[in-house]
């Protein structure tokens, strides 16, 4: 950050007006939009509305009915086990890929474009597009199984207990380059005197980036995760494409329950209370990073 | 910058790069060549790969059935709008913060990214209700609303970090020569700026082009752009893979032409102007 505000100034009083008057509609935008729409829905969370919001009031009873229900139980599980495998794996691979992008490698960029194509794609195509290769009479299954390992089993979108692998597979295939660009973005930040100076200790390479230059990128690696993080805590489109949530209810997520309970089972209050849930989850999220990040220190 | 690699290691290295490429992009290549095949060679077995009887059979049958173009033509009205509203509204709001910072400018910007990580769906029913008083459900003019609303947050935290790094002492100096505030902006600013708008606008298209939770709770039929389009092809045609790769390869051919375009603009849009 610049000493710019130190530096007296004549007019410093109207550019601050200015600056405040600039901030305004941008302000107000999300006061209204984010603050408004969450106020609001954990207000209702309180009442039983069904079909219209109502304010009647019923205390916890939305967040017992929520808390008793298998469903609910099943989606956080879910988000717990594909949260937990999404990170780990996506920082890995993420990792490594960019290390390996890092040494120079004829035409970067293309393979950079290439392995971001996932990311730009939304996640319904991702979703149709997996929920075919993961098909066991078309995908992969099919196809290993021809080639004459005929007890070749892999159909996780139709087995219950590893279904949300199976999603899991889809978005590490569309995640993946993105966080692979960040953490190259980070290794490309680090001074290449550190890695002279490495060599001349005689450090080995695996070690320099455990020891050292992993530590240095410390602010890339919480900014991937929050990224990250916030995308696990609210898949839902991927699910609906890949799945619908089945078989059965075998792979539901609590944004899905959310949808479900407001549109379809049209019980708002139940689907309030759910997100009210996810908007605590966020919450638990976000406040250690911004403060980490932004409190305490101030960074320029 | 010179860190030596040896001719070896970096041809092995190469090869690598074009095995793992080529995994993460079969799956998209796999669905554009299955759009040209019929139905039956899609699932024909063993695969056919390229030599089977290419035919726009899909593709017509695609086009009958819904219109592509006005699928098009709402995607990119609505990326494009919201993409232009938002940058209006924050172009002012980031050089406020990155030029005339306050204290509590960082808290400002921390709590506006902060609202981008919220479920959507957690707001959904309020904006449901009130687009339907407003009468803006299924219109281009709501969707446009509701994703420059949803986009802001990235927006001015991307535009606030690329002006960050303009020296202010520039514009400074533009001051200390008589230029009023707009003429600093539009004259000095501005251009100095443009590969960040430039990145901005770009990610900001893509993520309004994907966006899929509003456009589909918010569109039906009449503004309903590609992804509410591709949607409406999951579930009933879950067999019929010639037909549905065809829609896929339609709602993202403009995708990868764009991305391999601006490979550059947009890797720096996806990493937040880290990358150079």
């Amino acid at each position: 950050m610049t000493d710019y505000q130190v530096v007296r100034r004549p007019n410093t009083l109207l550019r601050n007006l200015n600056s405040k008057i600039a901030s305004i509609p941008m302000i107000l935008t999300a006061l209204v939009v984010f603050v408004g729409g969450t106020v609001w829905t954990v207000f209702y969370s309180f009442t039983n509305s069904k079909l219209l919001p109502r304010s009647v009031f019923v205390g916890f009873d939305q967040y017992e009915r929520l808390w008793a229900s298998e469903r609910w139980i099943v989606s956080i599980q879910n988000l717990a086990i594909y949260g937990f495998f999404a990170l780990i794996f996506s920082f890995v691979v993420g990792f490594v890929l960019a290390a390996f992008m890092d040494q120079k490698i004829r035409f970067e960029s293309v393979f950079r474009t290439i392995f971001l194509y996932p990311f730009a794609l939304s996640f319904i195509v991702t979703g149709l597009v997996w929920q075919w290769l993961l098909n066991p009479d078309f995908g992969v299954q099919h196809v290993v199984r021809s080639l004459g390992w005929t007890g070749f089993t892999f159909d996780p979108l139709y087995t219950q207990s590893i279904v949300i692998y199976g999603v899991l597979i889809a978005a590490l295939w569309q995640g993946t380059g993105l966080v692979m660009v960040l953490m190259l973005a980070g290794l490309r930040g680090i001074d290449e005197d550190i890695w002279k100076a490495s060599r001349v200790d005689g450090i080995p390479m695996v070690k320099t980036y455990l020891l050292i230059i992993i530590p240095m990128m410390r602010p890339v690696f919480i900014t991937t995760l929050v990224i990250v993080a916030s995308g696990i805590v609210k898949v839902y489109d991927l699910v609906v494409a890949q799945t619908s949530g089945g078989p059965g209810i075998a792979s539901e997520v609590p944004a899905k329950y959310v949808y479900d309970y407001m549109f379809q089972a049209q019980n708002l209050g139940q689907g309030f209370a759910a997100s009210t849930m996810m908007l605590i989850t966020i919450s638990i999220i976000i406040i250690p990073w911004a403060y980490l990040e932004f409190g305490g220190k101030k960074r320029g | 910058m010179a860190r030596s690699v040896s001719t070896s290691r970096r041809v092995t290295f190469t090869v690598i790069a074009w095995v793992i490429a080529l995994i993460l992009f079969f799956p998209i290549l796999w669905t554009i060549i299955t759009s040209f095949k019929s139905e039956g060679d899609a699932i024909a077995f063993p695969p056919v790969f390229l030599n089977f009887h290419w035919t726009l059979d899909s593709y017509r049958e695609v086009q009958e059935r819904s219109d592509y173009l006005l699928h098009v033509w709402n995607s990119a009205a609505i990326s494009f709008g919201s993409t232009l509203i938002a940058l209006l509204i924050s172009i002012p709001a980031a050089w406020a913060m990155a030029f005339n910072p306050g204290k509590r400018t960082k808290d400002i910007l921390m709590w506006m990214l902060s609202t981008k990580m919220m479920p959507a769906v957690a707001v959904l029913v309020p904006f449901y209700l009130a687009f339907k008083n407003l009468g803006l459900l299924d219109t281009k003019l709501g969707l446009i609303i509701i994703l420059t609303m949803m986009n802001l947050p990235i927006i001015v935290w991307m535009l606030y970090s690329y002006f960050k790094e303009i020296p202010g002492e520039i514009l400074e100096a533009a001051r200390m020569d008589g230029a009023t505030l707009g003429k600093e902006i539009v004259y000095v600013l501005a251009p100095m700026a443009v590969p960040g708008i430039a990145s901005t606008v770009l990610l900001n298209i893509i993520l309004s082009w994907n966006e899929a939770f509003w456009t589909l709770n918010l569109s039906a039929s009449q503004a309903a752009p590609l992804s509410t389009f591709i949607a409406s092809y999951s579930s009933p045609e879950g067999l019929f893979w010639a037909k549905l790769s065809a829609a896929s390869t339609l709602a993202i051919a403009p995708i990868l032409v764009m991305g391999w375009f601006s490979q550059k603009q947009l890797v720096r849009g996806l990493t937040f102007g880290a990358v150079k």
